[in-house]
């Protein structure tokens, strides 16, 4: 008797763990809560909204918009106004023109804006849903193309010859990359094209974001009708088409209704002095708060000031004496601090400052370069618009007999000083670096990156590396 | 041998005699060298298997037996002893197995099997030899105990992850360290950490807990593991109680540890000689006299020197501080621990308990651990047993940041040596406000230590319970269920005198995160196990189901009133929050057997089918099988003529075995949801996803020799064995156009090959012992294909992947010394000619030199050699291991530290030999300040890591008095210990057993980043046995 319960006790006990045994099989299928599938992600307008604003997350990268693109273009060839004591030898490499084809700094901007062009590009080739209305459609594509025009005009200055250095028809330019990737499966290759087509497509590309922005919206932080305007301006100069930048800024100038910061000093500090707020000088800005963003203009050139709480940096760029020597006596432009010896710029000691990309400023000096070199006055005359910026910090204005296009160009470098513009200013005017590099030199010019070289058969190495 | 003949004649002698002479009942009491008692020990008369007793909880035994009889005594772990019955009270002193080849070996899923028996690979690792070492985790303490498995310890910080390699790296992409199994369950081994370098969750395990760790090798021994066995098992079993009397084992010891090793950096008068001479160099280059304020003398005299010593280097140019005095400490350690075994043959128990209390070598550097353990069996009636086992384990740590942080401690050793420790104007650490936050050169690590804090605590609770019913005879039915919840808080808070450091604490900085692993596990199968005449067979059939559920917090705040109020309650600004979760699970089937025929010939199959959520829907399942076979020669007839063989066996093994270690969601492609910007919500693609995902495949083949010669006083195994893996899990790079780094693919081969050698002899036998205990291997790595992919990794991306040679080689430009003529640094072109040779002739243009393979942070041979001494009550242990044929990646430092003053960073000493005037011969380039001359990466950087090191050397005494046993102590040990006591190496900076947590990846091995030394640790103990 006995015997046969236990024998019960065990067939029971036998049937309860084979059919844990069968049963588990349905466990293996575990859905990702984090990251979701395409197809639920992109499902709707939502998805295509939440898209592109990650394009623009995608595009405030540390590498990018986040500062180091400013970072490169202000240190490269930079000696006689910059005393870099970094450490980071990719930056220190780029200083010095002693880059090599696996520099750091120039294989994460690549990486960076090739990843932002593909958020824009999958804004893009989701407009479709988009649905709610034809406005909310045009400003979704207007501002993926801007996105997507402005990380190809940072690549083909940084990684290419300018238009003005040789053939830009037959210079090799950046890859134009115009569809979302969303599988590996394909041939993922691709060559560059020429500096020409891709100033073209981004000077197109802008011009159509132009027309689909609407000019109220926002107040920098996202890109409106001003913003591309500003932008397509800068890359008109940038190619020499003056008529074309000339009337862009005078359009933002006109038509955005901002107007320039009260005092040059207020332009600065955005989180410390003005709690975040960004003056409406800011055509367009990458907003920094602190929970969201990077300031990497702040890490390399601010520094840690104990009597200014909210200052940070690594001290990296020093600003030689041979600079501040520039300014005139009086100058609000002339924004220095002293500091264990050294002086640093004041512009960007704010930790959690916002980044600006475009400032209005930047637009009255075009228009005063362009109606210049054009002998016109579409919308001022170059003396007013000068004078309307050096009054503006202090100075005295201008008498027409001083202006001339050295002065216009003085009161550009001194303004935008800092800011992203001595190497893209340096080149577009054939200026040398100093007395030893010509202003065309190969080695101011971003490698190609080794690990893209690699992967990339149909890629061209840049000379000299 | 004379001795031992007479003893023979004797034995024999009295053999005969029995035969004639009448019952007589014996008592006895078995103990073990200790006069411990031996409880469980079977005792027969000689060629009467069926009329035995066994030992109770005392020893002791009862037996009638014919006067004059031999009676044989066999127990687990002991030499099999034979004495004669010819008295009524007899002694049997039993001495521990030296052996080996009748250990039992733990085999997973409740196998085991005995040493001599086995056909597949296993290293066994005594509990008892790691006792009581002073490295937190286990995984350290198995550094040169067994063969082919290489452990680097990566860096002395307490608590970090441990490289642990079994027969070498089998993967490039996905996780190579072994997969852990304590008690049935795989445990969460990786880490969770959001601080500083990865932490080791094996910290939990009280290693003094073990019973056993096995190591499964071979593919024959892992397959029963299938898809997770590619890099080995460790399988890890714990002490449960015995029945006998209950014994009470109490260790305490203390003692304190310091760094193994410092380096030799520049004094004062030395930097200012070279800084000087750098700076001259410049002026002289551009023709600006060295007086002139503009000049770089005048630069690094005033701006360098003087205010970064804070005007002090003009007053006293030779006062030197080494950083090291300022970041190494004196580190007190101490721990305890209790452990209480026993029971009846129906209820057994286990109980231990643990602190532990160490502190670092490093400043900022602490680690405090409490475990408790029970464990309870139960035999419920005749064919029912069942147990549980609980541990819970409380680990607090303080801990250091990554190495490449300006807070790491060990980045002190850049600061200038003329740099106070302390603000003369404010008598606080040099650079804490009010005084100039900019001074030293750069953030003075120690203001983190001082004025900020990491801690992590994590709560650990693994535990198991069993039942295991006999359902006919010989075949029993098991379930096993197991639990692994890690709960880990982490907290940090850095006040605003780190604002250099962490820039956003300009008002405080505070952080809370958390994790909780919940990890359970089901084992159920049927084992049966029978022998039959000449035949014995053991078979398993089951299942294994486990699922792993991780979910992170994190919270962060900025803000704060004021250094007091460090909770996040108190900051003005939540700058920071987050929760995620992921998930996996495993199905899996498996069924093995092994059968021996007449003890000569052995024969093992197993096979597993995996499943896993981790992979593609086209391929969710793999099957994995494996076959074995042995041969016993020693038990056949024609091997009696080479009898100084005592035991001799052949084996080979077959089998696959895979890895799925590649995170949880590799196969998908997906959006993520963090692409926020501005305060709006944002989704980015961030993954490229590959439906056809599937197991990385390591197909491995083993043949071994087991031997034992002269009655086994020399025993020794040596395999020879061959992994080849392919489809290899590779995040393969793309073209960064597409938006996306890389794709993981089942793309590419490499192969593992390589021998093992164990040697254990027994030197001396009797009052004066002497064993020794050597092993060794050889593993040679080499990536087959890897279809053209570029792979690197590791400091300045030096480490790379390159078809033909080992995973993660150094693969930079190759230095050639200096140019006599003009100080330059020179490098190899090694352009690569049509004929396939290298262009061998220098150049001092840096690109104009091509990259080639170095060196290689995979060492060719790894080796222990341990030597155990006894003299009566004296026990000494010396323990080495070392490596041979690695190379490390200093360049870390060196770009900085020795790059020819390039920077104001101090420099190492032997800077000093730079090259100063045509015709000096020397490696070291010309001083140039900010002018690169030979700090780019180059072979000039990757130097040898070899060492030996001295890691545990450890002398006792056991008491061994009346007074002892009349005080009911059954022993009393009093012991010194000594851990990496000695290093003998030639590497140039701290530690060659190094890997900066900062690289650290499959690829990246072997680079050092101011990675702090292992600790040489001195204790004094005492063991108590009552």
């Amino acid at each position: 008797m006995r015997s046969t319960i236990n024998i019960f006790k065990k067939i029971a006990l036998l049937t309860v763990v084979s059919a844990t045994l069968w049963s588990c099989e349905d466990k293996l299928q575990i859905e990702p809560l984090q990251s979701l599938s395409p197809e639920i992600a992109l499902a709707d307008e939502g998805g295509v909204q939440g898209a592109l604003v990650g394009a623009y997350d995608g595009m405030q990268s540390a590498t990018l918009y986040g500062g180091e693109i400013m970072v490169l273009n202000d240190l490269i060839a930079n000696t006689s106004e910059i005393q870099f004591t970094g450490t980071f030898a990719g930056l220190s490499d780029a200083y010095n023109l002693q880059m090599v084809a696996n520099n750091g700094f120039a294989t994460g901007t690549w990486s960076a804006a090739y990843n932002t062009v593909n958020r824009a590009n999958t804004v893009l080739a989701n407009l479709a849903k988009v649905t709610s209305s034809a406005a909310n459609k045009s400003r979704v594509e207007g501002e993926a193309l801007f996105i997507r025009s402005a990380m190809f005009f940072e690549l083909v200055r940084l990684y290419a010859k300018y238009p003005n250095d040789g053939n830009p028809a037959t210079n090799p330019g950046i890859p134009i990359i115009l569809l979302p990737t969303t599988d590996a499966t394909g041939d993922l290759t691709v060559a560059r094209n020429t500096v020409k087509e891709v100033y073209d497509k981004v000077i197109a590309d802008l011009t159509k974001a132009e027309s689909l922005l609407p000019s109220s919206q926002s107040n920098g932080k996202f890109a409106n009708k001003w913003a591309a305007a500003a932008m397509l301006s800068r890359v008109h100069l940038m190619y020499g088409n003056y008529v074309e930048a000339r009337d862009a800024a005078n359009r933002v100038i006109t038509g955005s209704g901002r107007t320039l910061a009260a005092t040059f000093p207020g332009l600065w500090f955005t989180q410390i002095n003005s709690g975040g707020t960004s003056p409406g000088e800011y055509l367009f800005f990458m907003d920094v708060t602190n929970q969201d963003g990077v300031n990497q203009v702040n890490t390399y050139f601010g520094r840690t000031i104990s009597a200014i709480p909210g200052t940070a940096g690594r001290s990296d760029c020093k600003i030689r004496t041979s600079h501040i020597a520039k300014y005139e006596t009086g100058d609000a432009r002339n924004y220095f601090i002293l500091s264990g010896g050294f002086n640093y710029t004041r512009k960007h000691l704010d930790r959690f400052g916002d980044v600006p990309v475009i400032r209005l400023a930047e637009m009255f000096l075009t228009r005063a370069e362009a109606n210049f070199r054009l002998n016109t006055t579409v919308g001022a005359t170059p003396l007013d618009d000068v004078n309307r910026i050096r009054n503006r910090s202090g100075l005295p204005s201008l008498l027409a007999a001083d202006i001339n296009l050295n002065a216009i160009l003085k009161e550009r470098s001194l303004e935008l000083a800092f800011e992203g513009h001595n190497m893209p200013e340096k080149r577009r005017l054939k200026q040398d670096f100093g007395t030893t590099v010509p202003w065309n030199d190969p080695k101011t010019i971003l490698p190609i990156p080794q690990r893209e070289m690699d992967v990339n058969k149909k890629l061209v190495q840049n000379a000299g590396y | 041998m004379a001795k031992k003949i007479i003893y023979s004649f004797l034995a024999a002698f009295l053999f005969m005699n029995a035969a004639m002479a009448q019952v007589l009942t014996v008592t006895g009491k078995v103990t073990d060298e200790n006069g411990i008692p031996v409880s469980s020990a079977t005792v027969i008369e000689k060629g009467k298997a069926s009329s035995g007793v066994t030992t109770n909880e005392n020893g002791s035994f009862t037996i009638s037996v014919p006067k004059g009889a031999t009676l044989v005594i066999t127990a687990v772990g002991y030499d099999t002893k034979q004495v004669v019955a010819n008295s009524a009270n007899i002694a049997v002193p039993m001495a521990t197995s030296i052996k080996g080849l009748s250990e039992v070996v733990v085999t997973g899923f409740g196998g085991t099997q005995i040493k001599k028996d086995l056909t597949g690979n296993i290293a066994r690792v005594k509990g008892k030899d790691i006792e009581y070492l002073p490295t937190p985790t286990v995984d350290q303490a198995l550094q040169g105990k067994a063969a082919g498995v290489f452990v680097n310890s990566q860096s002395g910080k307490l608590g970090q992850a441990v490289t642990v390699r079994v027969r070498g790296n089998s993967s490039i992409s996905a996780n190579s360290q072994p997969l852990y199994v304590l008690d049935g369950v795989p445990i969460t081994s990786n880490s969770q950490s959001g601080y500083g370098g990865a932490m080791n969750p094996l910290v939990d395990i009280n290693p003094n807990d073990i019973e056993s760790i096995e190591v499964l090798k071979d593919a024959s021994a892992g397959a029963i593991f299938g898809a997770r066995a590619a890099n080995g098992v460790v399988l890890i079993t714990t002490k449960r109680g015995k029945a006998g009397r209950t014994q009470v084992t109490l260790n305490v010891q203390t003692g304190y540890a310091e760094a193994t090793r410092r380096i030799d950096v520049l004094n004062s008068d030395q930097y200012a000689e070279l800084i000087l001479e750098s700076a001259k160099y410049r002026d002289d280059l551009s023709g600006t006299p060295l007086t002139d304020p503009s000049s770089w003398t005048s630069y690094v005299k005033n701006d360098v020197m003087g205010y970064y010593s804070y005007d002090q280097w003009s007053k006293d140019p030779s006062k030197t501080y080494d950083w090291q005095d300022a970041v190494f400490q004196r580190a007190p350690y101490q721990q305890a621990d209790l452990q209480i075994r026993g029971g009846t043959d129906r209820t057994k128990f286990f109980a231990s308990f643990q602190h532990l209390d160490q502190t670092g070598t490093v400043i900022g550097n602490s680690l405090k651990r409490s475990t408790g353990r029970l464990s309870l069996d139960q035999k419920a009636n005749d064919w029912l047993d069942i147990g549980i086992s609980l541990n819970l384990a409380r680990t607090w740590q303080r801990r250091l940041p990554d190495d490449n942080a300006f807070s790491n401690p060990l980045q002190a050793i850049a600061l200038m040596p003329m740099t106070p420790f302390t603000d003369p104007n404010t008598g606080l650490a040099a650079g804490a406000p009010p005084g100039d936050v900019n001074i030293p050169l750069y953030y003075n690590p120690v203001l983190t230590v001082n004025y900020g804090n990491f801690t992590q605590t994590v709560f650990r609770t693994f535990g198991n319970a069993y039942g295991r019913a006999k359902i006919l005879p010989g075949l029993l039915l098991n379930t096993e269920f197991g639990i692994d919840y890690l709960s880990q808080n982490e907290e940090g808070y850095f006040q605003s005198q780190t604002v250099r450091n962490q820039s956003r604490a300009s008002r405080g900085v505070g952080s809370n995160g958390a994790a909780f692993i919940t990890n359970i596990n089901s084992n159920n199968y049927l084992s049966y196990n029978k022998s039959f005449g000449k035949h014995r067979l053991d078979a398993t059939l089951g299942m294994q189901y486990q699922n792993s559920l991780a979910k992170y917090n994190f919270t962060e705040g900025l803000d704060f009133p004021s250094n007091a109020y460090q909770k996040i309650a108190s900051a003005a600004t939540k700058s920071g929050g987050s929760s995620s979760e992921s998930e996996f699970s495993f199905v899996s089937y498996f069924a093995r057997a092994n059968y021996s025929l007449m003890d000569k010939y052995l024969l093992s199959a197993s096979i597993r089918r995996d499943g896993s959520s981790r992979f593609g829907n086209s391929k969710p399942f793999g099957n994995f099988p494996a076959v074995s076979a042995g041969w016993v020669l020693s038990n056949e007839n024609f091997m009696s003529k080479f009898n100084f063989f005592s035991f001799l066996k052949l084996r080979a093994s077959w089998g696959l075995v895979g890895n799925a270690e590649i995170g949880n969601f590799p196969a998908r492609t997906l959006i993520a949801g963090d692409a926020g910007y501005t305060g709006t919500p944002g989704l980015r693609p961030s993954q490229l996803g590959n439906a056809n995902l599937g197991w990385e495949t390591t197909e491995q083949v083993d043949v071994g020799l087991d031997f034992g010669l002269f009655k086994n006083r020399i025993t020794g195994e040596i395999d020879y064995y061959k992994k080849n893996t392919r489809d290899l899990l590779l995040a393969v790079n793309i073209p960064a156009t597409s938006g996306f780094g890389s794709v993981t693919r089942n793309l590419g081969q490499l192969t593992n090959e390589g021998f093992e050698f164990v040697l254990n002899t027994q030197n001396t036998v009797g009052a004066f012992k002497w064993s020794t205990n050597l092993n060794a291997a050889r593993n040679i790595n080499t990536v087959t294909n890897i279809n053209g992919q570029i792979i690197e990794g590791g400091v300045s991306s030096m480490n790379r992947v390159v078809e033909g040679t080992a995973i993660g080689v150094f693969y930079t430009v190759e230095y050639a010394g200096v140019d006599q003529a003009n100080g330059n640094a020179l490098f190899y072109k090694n352009t690569k000619a049509a004929d396939g040779k290298f262009d061998k002739t220098t150049t001092s243009v840096y690109a104009e030199a091509q990259r080639v393979v170095v060196g290689n942070p995979n060492p060719d041979w790894i080796w222990g050699f341990t030597n155990n001494f006894s003299f009566k009550g004296f026990d000494l242990s010396v323990f080495f291991n070392g490596v041979v044929g690695s190379q490390a990646n200093i360049y870390g430092m060196g770009r900085y530290s020795s790059a020819s003053m390039l920077y104001e960073d101090n420099n190492t000493a032997d800077q000093l030999r730079r090259w100063r005037k045509p015709g000096d011969v020397t490696d070291v380039p010309q001083v140039r300040l900010y002018r690169v001359n030979g700090s780019q990466a180059s072979s000039r950087y990757i130097v040898d890591a070899d060492y030996i090191r001295l890691r545990t050397a450890s002398l006792g005494y056991t008491f061994n008095s009346n007074w002892l046993r009349k005080a009911k102590i059954d022993k009393l040990r009093v012991y010194v210990q000594a851990f990496n006591l000695l290093t003998f190496t030639d590497y140039p900076y701290w530690d060659p057993e190094v890997n900066a947590d900062s690289f650290d990846s499959n690829i990246a091995k072997g680079n050092d980043f101011y990675t702090p030394p292992q600790p040489r640790t001195i204790l004094f103990g005492i063991n108590l046995n009552f």
